[in-house]
């Protein structure tokens, strides 16, 4: 259902996607029928000739049940919605797959600055690639992420991870992802910032694992810092 | 009863609907006033720098670098390199500028304004040292630290002293001017270079401090 207002991106999009839909069904259904029910008895027991409206305390058993009996219907989907979210919530944040690659992530007012592993895939080295409002993924490929603020509280979304994990100074959180779909996404703070919140958007591009490659080829530090120096060609 | 009610909704809608389109046209003239209001936040309402957010005094700079620095924010250039703290919490706000109508608004009022001439707060520099250095930085930004148009290149005189020991440090490590969209900045990247070591930072922006007098 989300899924026509915007892209499932990761694996576990789907799981919250189902989560919001169990949700929207069960809360729906409730609603629905409640309302029918509300608007029908006002309907059916509205003022008539020779039959005035009455006031009615719900006191007796009799009527006290159409409260009763919708109560404890509703906590039974309580049980499967608290399950469900349950489940997700240990799937999203609190299972932590083994990771292929990590990247570090810091929210500082009011730009997103992405530390990428670089060539060697070893974050903390001397070609790792940090690139502020910009993330580059590989497709199909499960992450760790390492995420900082430097100021304040932010909060780092990626709606079509369906993923938000506040960034909080002093800590280092680390959580996962894994992205499904190529293309550019948007990743936006969710947490109020400043003066700057508003604008503090960044951009997610998932690529293939030959267009990532040819991107780390390209930026690695190591790699410009060889085509600024014309000595080291070797042809020469 | 239900007539005031009725009346009072319809009034309240006409006169929000009025307000809604009349904003704009009110706002056209004193465009640039407005949208000061954004930047007086940082740099001042007198645009006359404010250390505690980073945000230098922009006061009285001529209107064609306000105009270009604005639009280096916009477009990169300037802003979004790691470790730009106080370039990172202005590219958001030259994003706000979402036409160049409006930059060019903002900067004409941002020139208009009097140079704030800052006091300084660093301390530690030697101004004789610093006027030798200075001979070279004069070739570009005038003796008297005014700037010169046709080079490009800023007046420094009634700067902040701590931003500008910012922007030196910001050049010389690559953190401001490293982009090919701004060929100036790359100049002013490699000029910073004849400035060997900190102190002589220190030290030529203590003179440019003393033409400000
Ligand atoms: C959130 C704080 C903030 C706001 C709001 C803000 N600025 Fe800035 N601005 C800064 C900071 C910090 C710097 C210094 C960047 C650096 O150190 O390179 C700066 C730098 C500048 C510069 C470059 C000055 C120079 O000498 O090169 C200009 C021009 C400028 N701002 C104009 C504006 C205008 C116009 C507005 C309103 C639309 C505005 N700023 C709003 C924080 C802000
Ligand atoms: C070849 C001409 C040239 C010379 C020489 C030169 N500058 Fe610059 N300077 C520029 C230009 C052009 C800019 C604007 C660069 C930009 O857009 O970032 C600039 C910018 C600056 C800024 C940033 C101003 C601001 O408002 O953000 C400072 C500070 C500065 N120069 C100081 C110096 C000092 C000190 C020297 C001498 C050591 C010097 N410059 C020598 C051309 C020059
Ligand atoms: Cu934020």
């Amino acid at each position: 259902m989300i899924e026509q207002f915007i892209p499932a991106g990761s694996t576990y999009a789907g799981n919250i996607d189902g989560q919001i839909d169990l949700i929207f069904v069960l809360v729906g259904f409730w609603f629905i029928l409640s309302e029918a029910i509300f608007f029908g008895l006002i309907f059916r027991f509205r003022k008539k000739q020779g039959q005035p409206a009455e006031y009615i305390t719900g006191e007796e058993k009799s009527q006290k049940r159409w409260i009763t009996v919708p109560h404890f219907l509703v906590l039974v989907c309580d049980v499967f919605i608290i399950w469900g979210a349950i489940n997700v919530w240990y799937h999203v944040k609190q299972e932590l797959p083994p990771a292929q690659e990590t990247v570090r992530i810091i929210g500082q007012q009011w730009t997103w600055t992405f530390v990428h592993p670089g060539p060697d895939k070893q974050l903390g080295t001397a070609d790792d690639i940090a690139k502020v409002n910009e993330l580059h993924l590989k497709v199909d490929t499960t992450y760790h992420f390492k995420l900082e603020a430097r100021d304040v509280v932010h909060s780092f979304s990626v709606p079509v991870f369906r993923l938000k994990q506040d960034a909080i100074p002093g800590r280092v959180i680390t959580g996962w992802f894994e992205p499904t779909l190529t293309g550019e996404f948007d990743i936006q703070c969710a947490e109020m910032c400043g003066i700057g919140h508003g604008l503090m958007g960044a951009k997610l591009s998932v690529e293939s694992a030959a267009e990532h490659a040819a991107w780390v080829a390209s930026e690695s530090p190591l790699e410009l810092a060889a085509a600024n120096m014309p000595q080291l060609a070797v042809e020469e | 009863m239900r007539m005031t009610l009725t009346r009072t909704l319809v009034a309240s809608i006409t006169t929000l609907l009025v307000a809604a389109f009349a904003l704009p046209v009110a706002a056209a003239d004193g465009r640039g006033e407005q949208l000061f209001e954004l930047c007086a936040q940082c740099h001042g309402s007198a645009a006359e720098g404010n250390q505690m957010t980073l945000a230098p005094a922009i006061a009285g700079l001529d209107e064609w670098y306000v105009e270009a620095q604005l639009n280096y924010f916009r477009n990169g250039a300037r802003g979004l390199h790691p470790g730009d703290t106080g370039g990172m919490r202005m590219y958001p706000m030259s994003i706000w500028l979402s036409t160049d109508e409006d930059v060019k608004a903002v900067a004409g009022y941002v020139a208009s304004l009097p140079r704030a001439n800052p006091t300084p707060v660093l301390e530690g520099g030697d101004a004789a040292k610093g006027s030798a250095f200075y001979l070279v930085c004069a070739t570009c930004h005038g003796q008297e630290g005014g700037g010169d148009p046709e080079k490009n290149s800023p007046p420094l005189r009634g700067a902040n002293d701590w931003y500008l020991l910012s922007s030196l440090e910001k050049y010389k490590a690559k953190i401001r001017g490293g982009s090919p969209l701004n060929p100036n900045a790359v100049v002013m990247q490699g000029t910073v270079n004849i400035l060997p070591d900190a102190q002589a930072m220190r030290d030529v922006v203590a003179h440019i401090m003393t033409l400000s007098e």
